[in-house]
């Protein structure tokens, strides 16, 4: 693990760097240097940031690759963005967007980066990912969504240029009623490393569906955060895939402000090779009757290392709150490891909430059965491992599994 | 049945030869297997030919689901003693899917459920290990979804069974249809079907009765595992063995079944080996 100590000159060369690159002569906020995770902080007891300081600050740049995108854009309603190399979000051809129907870009004057984050976690000191985001310059994607049409945004990030550095930032708000489904593709495969941020407010009766595809290779680092902040009535449903990172961590932050909405969070992560893979999600309920189903699953093989820390509060304020958090584990190899730790905290007395954890191998029985097939042991292996990825995989819009990265890892290796 | 010589006395067959009614597919002798150190098979020999149909009665505990699963090569069980012949193969030698692809088939009496696998493609991949065995040609995805729509004609099982993940959340009916099912695609020499026809109403257990009927040829072999007379009311056994203690203790035909079930395991412990439906042990 690397030591506050040890990181805090790469910080501050990070820090210049970014300034540089944003034509400042020296960094005006050295506030980042005091969220560097504390030795023996909880959120970050596992996860060793190493990979990212391995990156050289001073060699920093923000060149992007073209996204390959799977299939033609689906007409009406269905909007293709990709990151280019000047943090701004291109048609597939470098065109300017044509905006949808029930969907704009707004001038986020009225709120400023870091506002929804800020109310949504109820505190002015953001997680690590969301501070290392908003030292970076260049324009939020600032989005209203409007009207009861479904609304598909597409968004892709490729890098595959080392010590690319990539921190987009994405601004949402849903209007009552609005219905927007955002599917999120990073693939990086050199050296590199992309902190996004996404902030969505939804309004009463709003749906958000997310769709999350982030694929690294050893070496890449990844630091997602996303703060959502619920109405009552509202609906947000993430299903986020990460694998290939040598380090990768997501950081989903939701507030049901006013309770009575309903929050699905679907989560997978495959951690192979020496990847380290972290989720850690947060769920607050701020009023009565909301509603929260999460799922994560998590597959560690080779000398890899997956985390998981799922916190739901549940204040007197939130009765009636029905929430369920389930974390399954696969444990492929004895030098590979799992932590994961479920978290409620409930204060109110009339609710119904779940939790559990369960780490496990392969099952004898299933292996058998598939064995009793004729199916090879090593093929029904992959069957498995392919059947508890696809538990997540389902809850995918179908546009989103044809993305080619994804089918690498449907490919378990041999 | 034709005598109740050893597979050491007869001419084996090799594996590839034709099979023709009669030929000897399966012998066990004096097997003896348990778990750990705990002894659950005692000695039990067998003999199973083409174009029979035997039952394996016996009560809880008695051993007949553990001979099941040693035939089909479950690793959680350690053979101690004596063989098992498939075709003149040592079968014990096998893994359990070299077993399943060379002819031997386990129906299970609880079928695993497995979120995620889909039942068209567990079928299919399954399907093609056994065609690939045989030197035929694999099915493509297309193909093979034609022949499996057919297939589960003989099992009035709905098509929508097949993009739901293998027995996860099926009834046990459909749990029994679909054991049945992956037995008409796999095509085995010898289907072993342990209690197939346990929790199964009487309109599932007729449908699965004729699949298994209907799935019966002059050079195959089943063996039926079931503690109830009404799943041999449907198809006529050969041969019905009792089973004890690890052993079979009886051999008799169908009317040996019969009496089971009149009068209970305990005559069997009563009466000598001259009694009713007696047959010599193939």
């Amino acid at each position: 693990m690397i030591h506050p100590s040890q990181s805090r000159p790469w910080l501050e060369q990070l820090l210049q760097a970014l300034a540089h690159q944003s034509g400042q002569s020296s960094p005006q906020d050295l506030r980042p240097l005091n969220c560097w995770p504390e030795p023996g902080s909880e959120a970050w007891r596992f996860t060793d940031l190493g990979c990212l300081t391995q990156l050289d600050p001073s060699r920093l740049h923000t060149q992007t690759a073209a996204p390959h995108w799977p299939g033609a854009p689906r007409g009406l309603g269905h909007l293709r963005l990709q990151l280019d190399g000047h943090g701004k979000w291109v048609g597939p051809h470098g065109e300017s967007p044509s905006w949808p129907h029930g969907l704009r870009p707004v001038d986020p004057i009225g709120l400023l980066p870091g506002q929804v984050a800020r109310t949504v976690t109820a505190s002015g000191k953001l997680p690590l990912g969301a501070r290392l985001n908003g030292l970076t310059t260049g324009p939020a994607l600032a989005l209203q969504v409007k009207g009861p049409d479904p609304v598909h945004l597409e968004l892709a990030i490729g890098v595959e240029q080392t010590q690319a550095w990539l921190a987009p930032h994405l601004l949402l708000v849903l209007e009552p009623g609005a219905h927007l489904s955002l599917t999120l593709h990073t693939a990086v495969r050199a050296q590199a490393a992309v902190v996004p941020m996404v902030e969505a407010q939804l309004g009463p009766g709003a749906h958000l569906e997310e769709a999350l595809l982030s694929s690294g290779c050893q070496g890449a680092t990844f630091l997602f955060n996303s703060f959502i902040d619920q109405s009552p009535q509202s609906v947000y449903r993430r299903t986020s895939v990460s694998w290939g990172w040598g380090l990768g961590r997501e950081e989903p932050f939701v507030r049901q402000s006013g309770g009575e909405a309903k929050t699905h969070l679907q989560g997978l992560a495959v951690a192979r090779g020496q990847s380290l893979l972290d989720t850690h999600s947060t769920v607050c309920f701020d009023g009565p009757g909301g509603q929260l189903e999460q799922r994560h699953q998590a597959l560690a093989d080779d000398q890899a290392h997956s985390i998981f820390n799922g916190c739901v509060v549940v204040p007197r304020v939130a009765q009636q709150t029905d929430a369920s958090q389930l974390s399954r584990n696969l444990l492929m190899s004895t030098r590979a490891r799992i932590d994961t730790k479920p978290q409620l905290e409930i204060v109110a007395d009339d609710v119904r909430c779940t939790h559990g954890a369960t780490i496990s191998c392969l099952q004898d029985d299933e292996l058998f059965y598939l064995q009793s097939r004729g199916i090879g042991r090593d093929q029904a292996s992959r069957l498995l491992q392919r059947g508890f990825c696809e538990e997540i995989l389902q809850h995918l819009p179908n546009f989103a599994l044809g993305w080619p990265p994804l089918q690498t890892l449907l490919n378990v290796p041999e | 049945m034709t005598s109740t010589e050893t597979i050491s006395t007869e001419t084996t067959s090799p594996c590839e030869a034709p099979i023709q009614t009669g030929d000897l597919l399966l012998s066990i002798e004096d097997l003896h297997a348990g778990v750990g150190e705990s002894e659950i098979l005692r000695g039990v020999s067998l003999q199973i030919r083409a174009g029979e149909i035997h039952a394996l009665m016996g009560r809880n505990g008695s051993g007949k689901s553990t001979l099941s699963k040693v035939i089909a090569g479950h690793p959680a069980y350690t053979v101690t003693a004596g063989t098992i012949h498939y075709r003149g193969q040592n079968l014990l030698e096998l893994s359990p899917e070299e077993r399943a692809c060379s002819g031997v088939f386990l129906g299970f009496q609880y079928p695993v459920e497995i979120p995620g696998v889909s039942n068209l493609e567990f079928l299919r991949v399954s399907c093609n290990a056994r065609r690939q065995h045989q030197g035929q040609e694999e099915l493509d995805t297309f193909t093979f979804e034609d022949h499996v729509r057919d297939t589960m004609a003989i099992v009035q099982m709905d098509p929508a069974f097949l993009e739901r993940s293998v027995n996860e959340g099926f009834s046990g009916g459909e749990k029994k249809r679909n054991e049945i099912l992956q037995m008409a695609l796999l095509e085995p020499l010898v289907a072993i079907l342990d209690e197939t026809d346990s929790g199964l109403d009487i309109d599932a257990l007729r449908i699965v009765a004729n699949g298994v009927k209907r799935l019966a040829r002059p050079t195959t072999a089943t063996l039926l595992i079931t503690h109830y007379q009404r799943l041999l009311d449907a198809i006529t056994p050969d041969f019905v063995h009792v089973m004890a203690e690890g052993r079979i203790l009886r051999t008799g035909n169908k009317d040996l079944a019969m009496a089971l079930e009149q009068r209970g395991y305990d005559w069997i412990d009563e009466t000598d080996e001259t009694d009713e439906g007696e047959t010599p042990q193939p």
